[in-house]
């Protein structure tokens, strides 16, 4: 426990640790480690069809430049690297192998076919335009709802119709309460594709150590070492021979939590060179290879009473998997996560699924940001105000109806998920309250048809499953994510701490987080507290930084180690304070004797005693040093939730939205660091605005991205998002230790469904129905028009 | 008369940061490549490589530019200035401060080139609305912080700086 | 992303640049603030085998106001004719439009006349000089013509310069006694590449009704064209909602709209129109762009 008198850290805005450094432009990424001179570059040449046949390579042209040291093709690298496999141990999934370069056939734009060894990244790029393919154009499967189909052509010979992953489910007694009740609501949702863009793209850098015949592998990345195990694996080298370590990362977003084809070469052909190897991804390779997200299609139908409750729900959804598995997630997460995390906050007592993930001729799909819970939020927010609309009730007071109430939790909802603490009611009365809805919708009601301006109110109301333990993995058949994480803890013998932790931050502020959860369980001060991560040779094993774990399972991982190293600190200052263990305190790098504060031992003092550095002996039984290891694994998963309240406008004419006002209130636990968690929710919110207004990769019917650049792929700037306004309520989890809840995730979760209701709603009263990602005013233009074309039809 | 170079490497000479450096690079050599591998400056960083992000900002004789649209041969002689200059001597110091007390950062990539755009921009407009300063952003892409708290500390900076001129003294600042 | 290589030319006089150009047109392209050429280059998707950069001929920078214009020389930057005193003054369309490009990052480089050689169809600059009739000043080893601006812009990306000419300045015509401007332009995002877009000048007489209109419009496929049968419509009218919004129809339904992922045909169509009503009733309510006279 936390020493009554030790003066608090968890909780307070403690400025970043990081910032110094990365303000003078010191920070080291990927790129701006210095290599040794003798490094190679690498540029892949890239298929230009969507599907195709590879008749013949010729590399010639390419081997003859100046500067090139060799080319490779999938002929070459199967000589001495295995395809990558995705295997999750789930029922209805079927896994796909891939090379890392693509071997007799190409099946998607991008997909790498040979690969340029060179001595500057110029040279290395002007020798992989010269290399010469030979391709059989096939048909190509592209669009979800082409690929859906019986006649499609096949992605994988041996996935029949395309399915890679078909799962289902109901509640026992759901066909009854669905058929029994009053009235059926549905609607079919369509969300954009998207992609998570981290300002700084990929890249990592291979050097050998020649002695110890050992890989040190830089590489921009939030998982060190699940990759390390992967790189392993499928070179067939020895883990303990590799090393991986994430310099700064430039973003992640999950982006970067995926193991990548790029990252086996680049390793690989340093090993097989016997030269240091570098790759550094370009932004046009970054938005034609980098894992995809979104792009689902939902169908809803509720079942509901006169009074807006939600008796029964049917979803069926389709996720594009796009052409491969990835790694490690494969292409189940968005398809099992969207259908078993809709029903949400709700009091859903009646459930059934259908889920599907196929695949495509496109860039291989994988976990985001929010991974699929921005879009079955866009999908069952959306059906909550069409309920509303369909009974003339207001959409807030169909969500009150059905929410979770505070005396039902600890709740199990209806697919046996506990959720264990949460504040769905208080964090909704807050947000009408903070966004003044009824007054809106007063306004609202008042405003004429000729207005120049439609405005708008939206509510998201949602859950997230966030730091999910191996329990969490396990059930979703995800074995090659363990689910634990951890941390070491060593008091130094000059009596400062070294805290590891098993983390790879991408901008988290995890140096200074870490710190702070620390000092305030082992009783430190937070300065004395120096904490590293992201180096496999010195963190402990873990699970790594994605799905809003880190500071419920990290965080979990620090706080049992210090509980444990604790212990030890006691018996020795005890010794050394000659009172009872009962009676010592750990205290601002101090232990005290709690009946009597004056008397007191630094660690520095206990330190020396434990590493042997003075004249007094160790106590008897005793061992030396002042180090502990502990893995944590959270509970099957924590639950922030929050409620999000958008006013927008929209221009009539122009169809164009501006965000006049934006609301969050937000619970994930207890906060660590607030700054760092509002920080958090900004960003996400402005990814989520991007996915509802404006983002979307975009394919074209033969599988070519049209908007593989920065000009065409259109992210938010500064003038496009609005101030936001968070306020946090606090309901520490119950399940997880210390109470966080984990925060990565929630800003885009809880964006995405709140702007495109607000959007809907505006146009609500023109009859356009807004189902569809993004929200661009084309597309809002063109259903307000196809409305009044109807109505004027029926005039005629 | 030309200064006729070709396809080889040629010698260019640019000033960076008040110090003058000559490397044999080829024509096509960008510049942002020359200040990061050849003079070995890591401060502005690639985000695009097609001007749209920001990240790669400097400043070419006094004024931002984006070091990934220019080669080096074409700004030959030119006095070039990066974020390492600019926070060794000081002049960032105010907004450096703003940014890490308002959390205007997270993963760092970003800001160096918001840093250089602000610092422009203050310099000119010292008592900016928070429309003018998100104007003022309207290039740099920031992926991580939803632009909020670089808003902020843009104009807290501005409010500090403001204070600091007109109380050359600094008897008010704490 | 590098570009691949080229041979390169830093003439440090014109004379040398035309020399240059003579020697090698067909192949080189004019590198001066680069802010369009650039990101081709780094893309791949321009591959000029020689570079003639007029960066260091100093002589090619000015901005001079002559008696019939202000005139910009090839490598005048874009931020220092947006903040040229005579610019402001009397040409208030360029300097509106000049605010929408790009960034000041890349105005600081970027210049006038590399953005009206570039002819994107989405730029600002060429829809102003269509519709000012702007003088685009082409130079050659063997002499010197004026083009005008209709004949200067053949399509997307391309211009009517011969292939040893280069586009030594433009002549942007002062804004008339009694006119007001505005442009105008809507993209998916609040800055950057535009849907559509709107420049206008409005000459009125002293009786309120409009003595002369200039208007041209981007949002094509095909480079920004200009309106004359708007123009001609609005020539003697007042300018009401009514006669903003009749003009906004019949524009849209003059120009040349294509549909790509951005936008679909049916909105840049409709966009015009609004954008050219909305322009036009700023202009007649007085909030736009005056020309001062000196």
């Amino acid at each position: 426990m936390i020493a009554q008198g030790h003066p608090r850290s968890i909780g307070k805005h403690v400025p970043r640790r990081e910032d110094p450094y990365l303000l003078r432009g010191e920070g080291r990424f990927l790129d701006d480690i210095a290599e040794p001179k003798d490094t190679l570059f690498l540029s892949f040449a890239m298929s230009p069809h969507a599907h195709a046949r590879i008749l013949a390579i010729r590399t010639d042209a390419a081997s003859a430049l100046p500067g090139v040291v060799a080319v490779y093709t999938a002929e070459d690298m199967a000589r001495f690297v295995k395809p990558i496999r995705t295997v999750i141990e789930i029922q209805g999934y079927r896994a796909s192998s891939r090379m890392v370069l693509a071997q007799d056939e190409v099946r998607f734009v991008g997909e790498h076919v040979a690969v340029v060894v060179a001595e500057d990244p110029y040279i290395a790029q002007d020798a992989a335009e010269l290399i010469e393919v030979d391709y059989e154009p096939l048909p190509a499967a592209v669009r979800l709802e082409e690929a859906d189909s019986e006649s499609a052509p096949l992605v994988h010979e041996d996935i029949p119709r395309n399915v890679m992953f078909e799962a289902a489910f109901a509640s026992p007694d759901f066909q009854a309460a669905f058929e029994s009740a009053e009235m059926i609501v549905s609607e079919t949702f369509r969300t954009g594709r998207v992609a998570g863009v981290p300002l700084e793209p990929r890249g990592c850098l291979a050097l050998l150590d020649h002695v110890a015949d050992s890989l040190l592998f830089y590489t921009s990345t939030q998982i060190p070492h699940l990759a390390r195990t992967a790189l392993s694996e499928i070179l067939d080298f020895p883990e303990p021979r590799i090393r991986v370590v994430t310099p700064e990362v430039g973003g992640g977003f999950g982006t970067k939590a995926q193991f990548y084809t790029e990252e086996v070469v680049t390793a690989a052909l340093a090993l097989n060179l016997r030269r240091p190897i570098k790759w550094v991804q370009d932004r046009r390779e970054e938005l034609l290879t980098s894992i995809h997200a979104r792009d689902h299609i939902y169908r809803l139908e509720a079942a509901i009473d006169g009074e807006g409750r939600i008796k029964a729900l049917r979803t069926d959804l389709t996720t594009n998997a796009g052409a491969y598995s990835s790694y490690p997630f494969g292409c189940t997460l968005e398809a099992t996560g969207g259908a078993r995390m809709i029903v949400g906050p709700y009091d859903i007592r009646n459930y059934a699924f259908h889920t599907r993930a196929i695949a495509t001729h496109t860039c291989p799909s994988g976990a985001y940001r929010g991974v699929a819970q921005p879009s079955c939020f866009m999908a069952i927010e959306g059906l909550m105000d069409r309920i509303g609309r369909k009974l003339g009730i207001d959409p807030a007071t169909v969500r009150q109806r059905n929410l979770i109430r505070s005396e039902q939790l600890p709740y199990t909802n209806v697919l046996g998920v506990r959720y264990d603490t949460g504040s769905y009611e208080e964090c909704l009365r807050r947000a009408l309250e903070r966004v003044d809805y009824w007054n809106f919708r007063k306004r609202q009601a008042e405003a004429r048809d000729d207005d120049e301006v439609l405005r708008g109110i939206g509510i998201c109301c949602f859950t997230e499953v966030a730091g999910a333990g191996s329990g969490g993995w396990r059930v979703r058949g995800l074995t090659k994510v363990p689910g634990f994480d951890s941390a070491s803890i060593k008091v130094e013998p000059t009596g400062k701490v070294t805290l590891l932790v098993s983390q790879a931050a991408a901008g988290q502020g995890h140096l200074t987080t870490f710190a702070q959860v620390l000092a305030d369980y082992l009783g430190v001060k937070v300065e004395d507290v120096f904490v590293s991560e992201g180096d496999t040779a010195t963190a402990p094993y873990g699970t790594n930084t994605f799905a809003s774990r880190g500071a419920v399972a990290a965080g979990g991982a620090v706080i049992k180690a210090a509980q444990s190293l604790r212990q030890k600190i006691a018996r020795i200052a005890a010794f050394l304070l000659d009172v009872d263990v009962e009676r010592v305190e750990l205290t601002e790098s101090k232990a005290i004797d709690k009946e009597n504060p004056e008397k007191s031992v630094d660690f520095r003092q206990v330190a020396q005693i434990a590493y042997s550095m003075t004249s007094v002996a160790l106590p008897q039984g005793e061992s030396f040093g002042l180090e502990v290891v502990e893995m944590y694994d959270p509970p099957l998963a924590t639950w922030p939730n929050a409620v999000h309240a958008v006013v927008v406008a929209v221009d009539r004419r122009t169809a164009k939205v501006s965000i006049e006002k934006y609301v969050v209130v937000h619970d994930s636990g207890r906060l660590i660091n607030p700054m760092i968690v509002d920080g958090q929710i900004h960003g996400g919110i402005v990814q989520g605005i991007g996915e509802a207004l404006m983002e979307q990769i975009v394919y074209d019917e033969d599988g070519q991205m049209l908007n593989a650049n920065l000009l065409d792929y259109l992210m938010p700037m500064a003038l496009d998002v609005p101030q936001i306004d968070i306020s946090h309520i606090e309901t520490p989890s119950i399940d997880a230790l210390g109470g966080f809840k984990g925060v990565g995730e929630g800003g885009v979760i809880g964006a995405v469904p709140a702007v495109t209701n607000a959007v809907a709603d505006a146009l609500a009263r023109t009859g356009a129905n807004i189902n569809r990602l993004p929200l661009r005013p084309s597309y809002l233009l063109r259903e307000m028009r196809r409305r009044q074309l109807a109505v004027d039809g029926d005039r005629k | 008369m030309s200064q006729a170079t070709s396809l080889r490497k040629t010698d260019v000479t640019l000033t960076i940061n008040g110090k003058s450096y000559t490397r044999q690079v080829e024509p096509r050599r960008l510049l942002v490549d020359f200040i990061r591998h050849d003079v070995g400056l890591k401060a502005t960083h690639i985000g695009c490589e097609h001007g749209v992000c920001g990240a790669c900002t400097v400043r070419i004789d006094g004024r931002t530019a984006r070091s990934c649209l220019h080669f080096a041969v074409a700004v030959q002689g030119a006095e070039i200035e990066t974020l390492e200059g600019l926070s060794a001597d000081g002049r960032l110091a105010g907004l450096q401060k703003a940014f890490h007390d308002a959390h205007g950062l997270q993963c760092g990539y970003c800001t160096p080139g918001v840093l250089l755009t602000a610092e422009e921009f203050l310099s000119e407009n010292p008592e900016p609305s928070e429309q003018e300063i998100r104007a003022a952003l309207s290039n740099n892409l920031c992926r991580c912080t939803g632009y909020v708290n670089i808003v902020k500390a843009i104009a807290n900076a501005a409010r500090d700086r403001d204070k600091t001129t007109a109380d050359p003294a600094g008897e008010s600042r704490k | 992303m590098k570009p691949a290589p080229f041979e390169f030319r830093a003439p440090v006089s014109l004379d040398g640049v035309l020399e240059e150009m003579r020697e090698h047109g067909e192949a080189a392209r004019i590198l001066a603030g680069g802010q369009s050429l650039v990101p081709l280059m780094n893309l791949r998707m321009l591959q000029p085998s020689v570079l003639v950069s007029i960066n260091h001929c100093k002589e090619l920078s000015y901005i001079r106001a002559e008696e019939d214009g202000l005139v910009c020389g090839a490598l005048a930057r874009q931020w220092d004719v947006e903040h040229d005193q005579v610019a402001i003054q009397r040409c208030p369309l360029l300097v509106q439009a000049l605010h929408h490009v790009g960034a000041r990052s890349n105005r600081n480089r970027g210049t006038v006349c590399g953005s009206l050689a570039h002819a994107d169809p989405l730029a600002e600059l060429p829809a102003v000089a269509l519709a000012l009739d702007a003088d685009m000043i082409a130079a050659s080893s063997t002499g010197r013509r004026v083009v005008p601006a209709r004949e200067f812009f053949v399509g997307a990306l391309e211009n009517s310069l011969r292939p040893d000419e280069i586009l030594e300045a433009v002549r942007f015509p002062y804004a008339p006694t009694g006119s007001r401007s505005c442009f105008i332009e809507l993209g998916n995002r609040n800055h950057g590449f535009a849907i559509a877009g709107v420049a206008l000048e409005v000459t009125f007489g002293e009786d309120g009704r409009c003595r002369r209109a200039r208007l041209a419009v981007m949002g094509g496929e095909n480079i920004a064209k200009r309106a004359s049968d708007t123009e001609v419509a609005l020539a003697g009218s007042i300018i009401d909602e009514a006669a903003a919004r009749e003009a906004g129809r019949l524009t849209a339904s003059l120009v040349d709209v294509a549909g790509d992922f951005h936008a679909d045909a049916a909105y840049r169509r409709e966009l015009v129109a609004v954008l050219v009503e909305r322009a036009l009733i700023q202009v007649a309510s007085g909030a736009a762009g005056r020309a001062r006279s000196i």
